[in-house]
């Protein structure tokens, strides 16, 4: 055994089990940490996949902007820890549905027989960043362009749906409070019409 | 030697896990985002496995666009939540049946 397969056992093993703790485990604090170290073990696979921008990507972006959402979510919401009582059958119809899915993909991917297939090991002269780049702005720039698109409307629809405008709050519109004429604001009566 | 078939078997029982944890985790919709992220990653796994042992960057790329939309659909899912929690003080999924559908 090298050391390329010790470390594909450990690493798997390790994603795992924390897998299938994250999906039994009740507090969201304690998933969202295990699902930080999955992330990081997924980035030790990609990277022994020659996927170096991708892995560290993963690392950057999931773990430093996605997860870092989630604990900020969680953390915001003071969600009460409730110990389920309709847990058992779930988890038995779940484990059992699981279990039919797992088999059938391991039964598709040992018909087809992909264990011959060994890569060709080509060493290209450029990096990975470097062919990842060459694709993404030469042949896919339609759809990066649309992915940009993408996430300014992500961000416009987050600020939307939590923006809450509260009718009979007491906050000064300075807009409104420039539009203000005298007349709109100031009514000279004469005394005998009292 | 790791061939193809170890990496694929991988990503399967990641994704049957995933599957798992959405028909658990019925009291909490966060869960049940965390548990999407996983079947995207397991996804994300097998684009990867299939780009490097055939030799095509393509792939990668794809996995490149998938992150970017993941980011996208965390962050309004996230929002969603937020207002949700606002709105009902739980986290239920069974309890969100305003709709009627």
């Amino acid at each position: 055994m090298d050391i390329l397969t010790i470390l594909f056992y450990l690493v798997t093993s390790v994603v795992i089990f924390s897998s299938m703790s994250l999906v039994i485990v009740n507090n969201t604090v304690h998933a969202a940490l295990l699902l930080v170290l999955i992330f990081f073990n997924s980035a030790i696979l990609w990277l022994m996949l020659n996927a170096e921008f991708l892995a560290i990507v993963l690392v950057l972006v999931y773990v430093g902007a996605v997860l870092v959402l989630f604990l900020f979510v969680i953390m915001l919401l003071d969600i009460p820890v409730k110990k389920t009582t309709d847990k058992k059958l779930y988890l038995l119809f779940s484990v059992i549905t699981s279990l039919i899915m797992f088999a059938e993909l391991y039964m598709i991917i040992f018909y087809h027989d992909f264990s011959n297939g060994t890569n060709l090991n080509s060493i290209s002269e450029v990096n990975n960043t470097y062919e990842i780049g060459l694709m993404l702005f030469t042949q896919h720039i339609f759809s990066f362009e649309v992915t940009a698109f993408i996430l300014l409307v992500a961000i416009i629809a987050a600020i939307a749906i939590n923006l809450t405008i509260r009718e009979r709050s007491l906050r000064q519109d300075p807009g409104k409070q420039i539009l203000e004429t005298k007349e709109s604001r100031l009514k000279i009566i004469k005394g005998e019409d009292l | 030697m790791i061939t193809m078939s170890h990496y694929l078997v991988f990503s399967a029982l990641l994704f049957c896990i995933s599957i798992a944890g959405i028909f658990i985790n019925r009291k909490n919709i966060l869960l049940l985002l965390m548990s999407i992220e996983l079947m995207l990653l397991s996804v994300n796994t097998n684009f990867i496995v299939f780009s490097h042992f055939s030799d095509d960057i393509t792939g990668q790329v794809f996995v490149f666009f998938i992150l970017a939309v993941a980011a996208a659909e965390s962050a309004i899912g996230l929002a969603i939540i937020v207002s949700l929690f606002r709105i009902r003080n739980s986290l239920e999924i069974n309890l969100i049946n305003k709709l009627k559908g």
